[in-house]
């Protein structure tokens, strides 16, 4: 079993911890100012928030097996940023974070800062954000958003945990080649969890109180150029991430031709843009990293280009 | 104006607290002397808010499963060499300096809940969100972990009635017998999912009562929920023990010998 998301105090350096409290105390200061921006009651907006810090609180005791000995439940900050907005939702994922470290010593108190960050700012305005451009990206059908709360909640979840183990590695209190594939390994089944219950729990309300999923789902529209900025920095994310889990073993295929002497028969190509998935010149995972973005944002510009002559062929 | 006043003025304290919890992460890695001597301060405040010793150590070790982060520097790092061998199929060698870093980082979490527990102890959360606020916390942030903390036990209760439901019909991770009922994963996920969109929905509903509540008993504008009605006039005073608690801890950790 490896470590939660929530850091204890005594783990973090005090330099980056200080550093994560002020980058959280930004983002909060921003959110507060959005908050009062927006027109609402902010009355009327305390009171939800409040409960619904309760509400994600008892949510969380909502668990299912997954797997023998493993159980997946709710962190809610998608959920959350989704139905609140993702000011709002930032807040009350803040507030929870703050009260798991204060009455259930779940997380420390100087780490405070790094916990909200990561699982607050991170994970639910990062989140939301990316659902919503997403969804936007998808033509904002109820399928397209389902789709992107999943993908954002699976990613708010990774992220989170990719973060946590940075911050430990930049404390020295953890080994981050080591520790980086455990916690995303474990974190990518987690998060499975976490996509399927946000999905499920937006669904039974979109069914059960279409006015209020209605205004939730409401963003204003994106133009075409935003749309597919957002939707390349999306698939950009998440090749990333994906390309950590990049193995450094053959796969299933070359393995049988190598077993079969197939390997050697096979000729080199005479040239290689990105040899092995790697940028040359750069080593280690964040080759395979960058390699993943620059594929995805090639094949984006091909879609791209193709869309465009489509388009010109339909007016024709 | 929804007043919800607490009469317990916690700011000294929680300004201690923070003192002594940065403090103790500023205390050298190795600094064990440092840590005994802190952690018998620690207790002996403890034991003087009503908390005994061995209690308050055993709840410290809330944190201990987070040290598996650490463990891999005790056989990863190569400095310091102080054992290397071979454990069945397995090399391995011990790294004092990995194996200090390791400790450290435990003893220090460990005293750290130990001080929060202190802090929690004396005073009941809401005296603490309200000192909170009057040390300048947003009033949103107040207000909304205010009613975070008093519908806390409600919404759980509703979950806990909601989990009971789900249990008695099917869907239940495993049966009396020990057998697995309910459907496929994706089928459960979604009936968790279900429990946790109708349980929003109750939340959602309940705002709207409160805030019909609170209208009819006419607030209006902020609610100042967890105001702290008696600040402690020697708050200043009390403020430089805050101060000194972290000097001081400090101190100890520059004069104590490190391993």
């Amino acid at each position: 079993m490896y470590p939660t998301l929530h850091i204890p105090d005594g783990f973090l350096a005090p330099q980056v911890a200080l550093a994560a409290w002020i980058a959280t105390s930004v983002v909060v200061g921003i959110s507060l100012r959005r908050l009062n921006a927006t027109g609402r009651d902010t009355s009327s907006l305390t009171i939800l928030m409040g409960i619904s810090g309760a509400f994600i609180f008892a949510a969380q005791m909502f668990n299912f097996p997954v797997a023998a000995g493993t159980s997946g439940h709710l962190l809610g900050g998608v959920l959350a940023g989704f139905l609140l907005g993702p000011w709002a939702g930032t807040l009350v994922m803040t507030t929870v974070i703050g009260i798991q470290a204060l009455l259930f010593q779940d997380g420390g108190l100087l780490a405070l800062g790094a916990n909200a960050f990561n699982m607050g700012v991170i994970g639910t305005l990062g989140g939301t954000l990316v659902a919503r451009g997403l969804a936007a990206t998808l033509g904002g059908s109820r399928a397209a958003t389902a789709f992107s709360i999943g993908v954002a909640a699976w990613l708010s979840v990774m992220a989170a945990a990719g973060l946590t183990t940075l911050q430990l590695g930049l404390s020295g209190t953890t080994d981050v080649s080591i520790g980086l594939p455990v916690m995303l390994g474990t974190h990518a089944l987690i998060g499975i969890g976490e996509a399927l219950i946000s999905v499920a729990a937006l669904s039974f309300i979109a069914i059960s109180a279409p006015d209020l999923y209605s205004s939730s789902s409401s963003a204003p529209a994106a133009s075409p150029a935003r749309r597919l900025v957002s939707g390349i920095g999306i698939a950009a994310a998440i090749a990333a991430l994906a390309s950590l889990f990049a193995s450094a073993s053959p796969d299933g295929l070359m393995k049988v031709a190598e077993q079969l002497g197939l390997l050697e028969q096979s000729r080199a190509p005479t040239f290689e843009l990105f040899p092995g998935y790697t940028v040359p010149g750069l080593d280690g995972p964040a080759s395979t990293a960058v390699a993943g973005v620059v594929g995805i944002a090639a094949v984006a510009a091909l879609l791209f280009a193709l869309g465009k002559f489509a388009s010109r062929r339909n007016g024709a | 104006m929804l007043h919800q006043a607490t009469q317990r003025d916690a700011r000294a304290a929680i300004l201690a607290t923070l003192g002594t919890t940065l403090g103790v992460a500023l205390l050298p890695a190795g600094s064990y002397l440092a840590y005994l001597v802190v952690w018998l301060g620690v207790v002996t405040v403890g034991a003087a808010a009503g908390i005994a010793p061995l209690t308050l150590a055993r709840r410290g070790f809330i944190a201990l499963p987070f040290v598996l982060a650490a463990a891999p520097l005790i056989f990863i790092r190569a400095d310091e060499l102080i054992w290397s061998g071979v454990l069945g199929p397995l090399s391995l060698s011990v790294s004092g300096a990995g194996l200090r870093i390791f400790l450290s980082a435990a003893i220090k979490s460990w005293i750290s809940v130990q001080v929060a527990l202190v802090l929690l102890h004396r005073y009941p959360i809401e005296s603490i969100v309200g000192s909170l606020r009057a040390l300048k916390l947003p009033d949103a942030l107040a207000t909304g972990a205010g009613l975070t903390i008093r519908y806390l036990d409600l919404l759980r209760g509703e979950a806990i009635r909601m989990l009971r439901a789900r249990a008695s019909r099917s869907a239940s991770p495993v049966g009396v017998g020990g057998e697995r009922i309910g459907g496929s994963i994706s089928w459960r996920a979604k009936v968790t999912g279900n429990l946790a969109g109708a349980l929003f929905l109750r939340a959602y509903a309940r705002a709207g009562r409160v805030e019909e509540a609170a209208t009819a008993r006419g607030a209006s504008g902020s609610l100042s929920l967890g105001a702290l009605r008696n600040p402690d006039p020697r708050f200043a005073l009390k403020s430089l023990l805050a101060l000194a608690a972290l000097v001081v801890t400090m101190a100890i950790g520059a004069a104590a010998p490190r391993f």
